[in-house]
C-alpha cells in the first residue's frame, strides 16, 4: 500500500559549524587598585545608580566608563585593552 | 556578545548583566561565540535602579574575582546536532508526526513550540519532492546561498558584509548558512511549487531576520514580471488567505527563519506578542498596472530594470496599521469636499483632487521614528498623481517634510533617546549635537532621508492604505536565481 511506503526525508535545518570553546579569563585576586571598565548600553535607571554606588562603595577601584544609549557597546581601544583588568557590561539587551 | 568573547579570550574577565527573560538568548549567543560559561546576572524590569542593583551588585563584583571552576577552565569543541542530510526515514504519516514534533520552552513562553515548522502541518520534504522543487532553478543543490549582487540596505546588518559572493548568515543569532537544497526543502514544506523557488532563493539572501527583542513583522513584496508568471495576487485581498503563491512564499520566509535562522520564541525571538503578519508569513506582489504614469515600480526604484524581478524584504518594527476610509468618505472628500476628512484638511466644499496623505499624518503612532512603508490601492495613488505628485519621489519629499516638528516636541518621543545616543550624537541637518539645538529647530520625525519611506501599489477598489511601520525594505534580485 502506498501509505506504507518508506521515504527518505531531508533536513531543513541550516548548516551549523562546530564551535571552538574557550576557558574564561583568569579572575582577579582583588579589585583594589584594578582598572575596571563599566560598559553602559542604555537603561539609565539602573546604570546611573550603579555607577554612583560603585564609586562610593569601592573607592579603591580605578573605575572607567564607556557610555552608549544604544544596545551596541563602545569597545575598548587596543591601548585600553592593555591596561584593563576587568569589564562589567550593563545592561545588555 | 562578540565583544565580551573578545575580551575574555584576551584575558580580561567580564560579567554581563542582562534581563532575566533573555537568559536563553544569552546562553545561545555565548555558546556561538565560544564562551559557553560566560558569567552573567539577571536584571529585573520593575524595581527602580537603586533598589534593583541591591540584589546583584555584590555577586556582580564577585563574578570578577571568584576563582574559575573546572568547567569554566575547559576548552574544547561544540558539535551541533541534526546536521545530517537525511533527517528521517519512514511513511508519510510518520514523517508528518516527526516534523511536527515540539519542544517545551519554559518561561517566558511556558508552552510547546514546533521544532521544524510554524506549528502547522507541512508537505513532507521527501527526496523526490525536493528534487522536483530544484527544477525551479539552474543553481546546483550544494551551492551555498550567497549574495548575488552588492546589497544596499536601510536596515539590518552592515553593508560591508553584504557584498556579491559573500555567504549569507541566517539570523537571529546563531549564524547558520544554507545551500540551495536546504532552501528548497523549506520551500517544499511550505507548499511552494518549483516556479516559486527563484523568489524564495532571493528571499533567502535576506537572512530571514526576525528581530530579537523587537516586534518585527516581515513584509515581502515581489516586483517585476515574475509576479504575473507565477500567478501572484496583486489585487483585492492580497494580504488575505487564498492565493497559493502569496501564501506559500510568505510561509517559506517563516520556515526559513525557524530552520535556517534558528528563530525560537522565548529563546532567540523575544518580542512579547510577536506579530500576526508572521503567523503564516506575508508576501504579496506589486500591482505595476496600477502605477500612475511615470511612477516607478519597486524594481526600478531599487536600481533594477523594469523587466527585471526583485523581492523587497522589509521589517516593520512596529507592525502594521491601516488608514481606512469608512464607506464613501474618501469618495466624498475627493468628489465634492464633503465629510469629516474634508473638514480635517480644511477643504470643505472644494472638489478634489486632495492630498489624502495629509489626513493620515495625524494618526501616526509615536514609537520608532523611522520611514514608513505604504501599501496603497491604485485609486489612492492616482489621486496623489492628480493632486500634483508626478513621481513617487515627490511624494516622499512632501511626506518627509510634512513630518518635521520642533525639537521641543521631538524630545517628548521615546525612540529619539536611542536614535540620538542620549542626545549626544550630531544632528545631520545642523551639524550640531542634538542637545545643543534650540527648542524651535525643526527636525524630521520619519527618518534621516525622504527615501526611507516607500510606496507600494496594490489591492482592490476599496480606498485603503496599509501602513507598515518600518522603513523601505532591501531589494534582492530574483532573476539571478532562475
Amino acid at each position: 500500500m502506498a501509505e506504507k511506503e518508506v521515504y527518505k526525508c531531508l533536513n531543513p535545518v541550516g548548516i551549523q559549524k562546530p564551535v571552538d570553546t574557550f576557558p574564561l579569563a583568569t579572575r582577579l585576586n582583588t579589585l583594589d587598585g584594578k582598572e575596571i571598565h563599566l560598559s553602559i548600553t542604555g537603561e539609565p535607571d539602573i546604570n546611573i545608580a550603579l555607577e554612583k554606588r560603585l564609586k562610593i562603595d569601592y573607592p579603591n577601584v580605578n573605575w572607567k566608563q564607556k557610555k552608549s544609549y544604544t544596545p551596541t557597546p563602545i569597545p575598548l581601544s587596543d591601548e585600553e585593552m592593555k591596561t584593563a583588568d576587568g569589564l562589567i557590561q550593563s545592561v545588555c539587551w | 556578545m562578540p565583544y565580551i568573547a573578545k575580551l575574555e579570550k584576551a584575558g580580561i574577565p567580564t560579567v554581563l548583566i542582562d534581563l532575566e527573560d533573555q537568559r536563553h538568548m544569552v546562553k545561545e549567543w555565548a555558546l556561538m561565540m565560544g564562551i559557553p560559561n560566560i558569567r552573567y546576572l539577571h536584571a529585573g524590569r520593575i524595581l527602580p535602579g537603586p533598589e534593583e542593583i541591591e540584589g546583584w551588585i555584590e555577586p556582580m563584583l564577585e563574578a570578577l574575582t571568584r576563582p574559575l571552576t573546572d568547567q569554566e577552565k575547559e576548552s574544547g569543541k561544540w558539535e551541533p546536532l541534526n546536521q545530517q542530510r537525511i533527517l528521517f526515514e519512514g511513511t508519510l504519516d510518520e514523517a508528518q508526526d516527526f516534523y511536527q514534533q515540539t519542544q517545551y520552552i519554559p518561561s517566558p513562553v511556558n508552552a510547546p513550540i514546533s521544532i521544524y515548522t510554524d506549528g502547522l502541518p507541512i508537505i513532507v520534504p521527501t527526496e523526490e519532492k525536493v528534487r522536483e522543487m530544484l527544477t525551479g532553478t539552474s543553481h546546483k543543490p550544494d551551492e551555498l546561498i550567497t549574495y548575488q549582487h552588492d546589497i544596499e540596505s536601510y536596515v539590518g546588518v552592515g553593508a560591508e558584509i553584504r557584498k556579491k559572493g559573500n555567504v549569507v548568515a541566517f539570523q537571529p543569532s546563531i549564524w547558520r548558512t544554507a545551500t540551495v537544497e536546504k532552501v528548497a526543502v523549506n520551500a517544499v514544506m511550505a507548499g511552494c511549487k518549483p516556479e516559486h523557488l527563484p523568489v524564495v532563493l532571493a528571499i533567502a539572501q535576506s537572512g530571514c531576520f526576525t528581530g530579537t527583542t523587537a516586534n518585527s513583522c516581515h513584509v515581502v513584496t515581489v516586483s517585476g514580471p515574475i509576479a504575473k508568471e507565477i500567478g501572484m495576487n496583486t489585487g483585492c485581498g492580497m494580504l488575505n488567505p487564498g492565493n497559493p503563491a502569496n501564501a506559500a512564499i510568505g510561509r517559506t520566509y517563516e520556515l526559513m527563519a525557524v530552520n535556517l535562522g534558528g528563530a525560537v520564541p522565548g529563546v532567540s525571538r523575544m518580542a512579547s506578542h510577536g506579530n500576526s503578519l508572521n503567523m503564516a508569513g506575508t508576501c504579496f506582489a506589486e500591482d505595476v498596472d496600477g502605477l500612475p504614469p511615470d511612477w516607478k515600480g519597486l524594481n526600478e526604484e531599487s536600481g533594477f530594470k523594469k523587466n527585471e524581478s526583485v523581492v523587497v524584504v522589509a521589517l516593520a518594527g512596529d507592525g502594521e496599521m491601516r488608514q481606512g476610509f469608512p464607506p464613501g468618505t474618501h469618495r466624498a472628500l475627493q468628489k465634492s469636499g464633503h465629510g469629516g476628512a474634508a473638514r480635517g484638511l480644511g477643504v470643505k466644499g472644494i472638489p478634489g483632487p486632495h492630498n489624502w496623505l495629509a489626513y493620515l499624518l495625524r494618526n501616526l503612532p509615536q514609537s520608532r521614528e523611522v520611514g514608513i512603508t505604504f501599501l496603497m490601492v491604485a485609486e489612492l495613488a492616482q489621486k496623489l498623481y492628480e493632486y500634483g505628485f508626478k513621481s513617487k519621489d515627490e511624494v516622499y519629499e512632501w511626506f518627509w517634510k510634512a513630518t518635521f516638528e520642533p525639537v521641543k516636541d521631538f524630545r517628548l518621543r521615546a525612540m529619539p533617546d536611542l536614535m540620538t545616543n542620549g542626545w549626544m550624537a550630531i544632528e545631520k541637518t545642523s551639524g550640531k549635537q542634538w542637545k545643543e539645538l534650540s527648542d524651535d529647530y525643526m527636525v524630521p520625525t520619519r527618518g534621516d532621508s525622504p527615501f526611507e519611506s516607500c510606496i507600494i501599489i496594490g489591492g482592490g477598489e476599496e480606498e485603503e492604505c496599509e501602513i507598515f511601520l518600518g522603513p523601505r525594505g532591501t531589494a534582492y534580485g530574483i532573476d539571478a536565481w532562475r
